[in-house]
């Protein structure tokens, strides 16, 4: 049962709050239906909604977002424009306006895709608590008593997102694949490539980057990284697929998003 | 359980209440104030039967504490056609036949009107990922989106 929901007016105060327990709450997407259940272990949510971190800036080719901006706002920032496939690969527009970057990170497979494109574009985290702040890898793990307050990234020289579901809109993974790369004079010099749907977390393809890095964009490339994609995966059965399906379409998806085949 | 007094602009009427720790904006819609056309369904944000217009855009209630949205004003179907006659939309719906049991129209309908405030000549697809997230089970979608879509082409020639 509930007995209190706080409204910090900054990160500091979330941090503070947060040192006497209770959960953080962004857009509730993921809290609220725990929490209508009627049955939560917790008393005391922390909404992020009022503590200042909804800002969006970008400047050479740097993204700096808060953790509490919406799925919503950041699929309609200009400059941002890549990740519009993967806004709007993630649920419906309503929870979209509520949902956050920041609370995207906490989302569980097959959820999660923003996760994966972060991953993808090897995004750092600032986190704060009351003994100081840090800074870490996207998918690094963030302590109990830590408020995420804003993600960095890159802005990616080529860019390939793909989402394999059961419907067009609003639905969970069965794979995910997130790709930024650096090409240059037609041959491939950097490359990350992020997985959803395949592991119990979003996971870095590093067998498939490795099969492409040093060659032609072509595929001949795209196929040896789809068939090495599989390495470090351990796909799961849930009710969207089984982990024989995931494996299966795995190289399949990943071949399309490198080549950006439909 | 320290209850917070919450201020909401609701349908362009200022509310005033008492909501005790983990009411959502739903709940206090449909049980402190009685407006009960948005209604709960999944109570997990997955069937869009309760969305209602939060400062203008579309959200489920059921998963907004209420006191995190002190301030804010709130649209919801009632407040549509307060002196009832019906608005495009709904004429839209009634006509073209999309609605049956009734339980996701509220939701529906204020998804769309959140729509065609912003988009008001929306293609067929635009509508499709427009209502991706609720939930109908009697119509099968169909009419609804030509209903959307009739509504649209009505308020432009309107």
């Amino acid at each position: 049962m509930l007995a209190n929901i706080h409204l910090p007016a900054s990160a500091a105060e979330a941090a503070g709050l947060l040192e006497g327990g209770g959960w953080l709450l962004g857009g509730g997407t993921l809290v609220m239906p725990r929490v209508n259940t009627g049955a939560v272990p917790v008393d005391t949510l922390i909404s992020l909604r009022a503590a200042g971190l909804d800002g969006v800036r970008v400047a050479d080719g740097l993204a700096e977002v808060g953790a509490a901006v919406t799925l919503a706002r950041l699929g309609e920032h200009e400059e941002l424009a890549f990740l519009r496939p993967v806004v709007r690969s993630i649920a419906s527009p309503p929870v979209r306006n509520l949902a956050t970057v920041g609370g995207n990170l906490f989302a569980t497979q097959p959820h999660g895709d923003l996760a994966v494109a972060l991953l993808a574009l090897g995004a750092r985290v600032d986190v704060l608590s009351t003994g100081g702040a840090r800074t870490i890898d996207v998918g690094e793990a963030v302590a109990h008593n830590e408020v995420v307050t804003t993600v960095h990234f890159g802005l990616p020289k080529v860019w390939r997102y793909r989402k394999a579901m059961r419907r067009k809109h609003n639905s969970a993974s069965i794979v995910t694949v997130a790709a930024a790369l650096v090409v240059t004079g037609g041959v491939v010099e950097q490359a990350t490539i992020a997985l959803g749907g395949v592991a119990s977390t979003p996971v870095r393809a590093n067998a498939a980057e490795q099969a492409l890095i040093g060659r032609p964009l072509d595929l001949a490339a795209a196929e040896a990284a789809a068939a090495a994609a599989h390495e470090g995966t351990a796909p799961f059965d849930d009710a969207y697929a089984s982990a024989w399906y995931r494996a299966r379409v795995l190289p399949v998806h990943v071949r399309r998003a490198l080549l950006g085949e439909d | 359980m320290a209850s917070k007094i919450v201020t909401l602009r609701v349908n362009d009427r200022e509310e005033e209440f008492l909501a005790r720790p983990g009411t959502t904006l739903l709940g206090a819609l449909r049980d402190t104030l009685g407006l009960t056309a948005a209604k709960r369904g999944c109570a997990q944000g997955a069937c869009g039967s309760c969305n209602v217009l939060v400062d203008g855009k579309p959200v489920p209630s059921c998963l907004v504490p209420v006191e995190t949205v002190d301030g804010a004003a709130v649209a919801t179907l009632e407040g549509v056609a307060p002196t009832g006659d019906l608005d495009e939309v709904q004429a839209a719906f009634l006509e073209d036949f999309a609605t049956q049991c009734g339980f996701c129209t509220p939701g529906m309908i204020m998804t769309a009107e959140a729509l065609l405030a912003e988009n008001p000549d929306p293609t067929r697809a635009e509508v499709v990922e427009a209502i991706s997230g609720n939930v109908c089970r009697c119509t099968g979608y169909e009419p609804i989106v030509n209903a959307i879509l009739d509504a649209a082409s009505r308020r432009r020639s309107a």
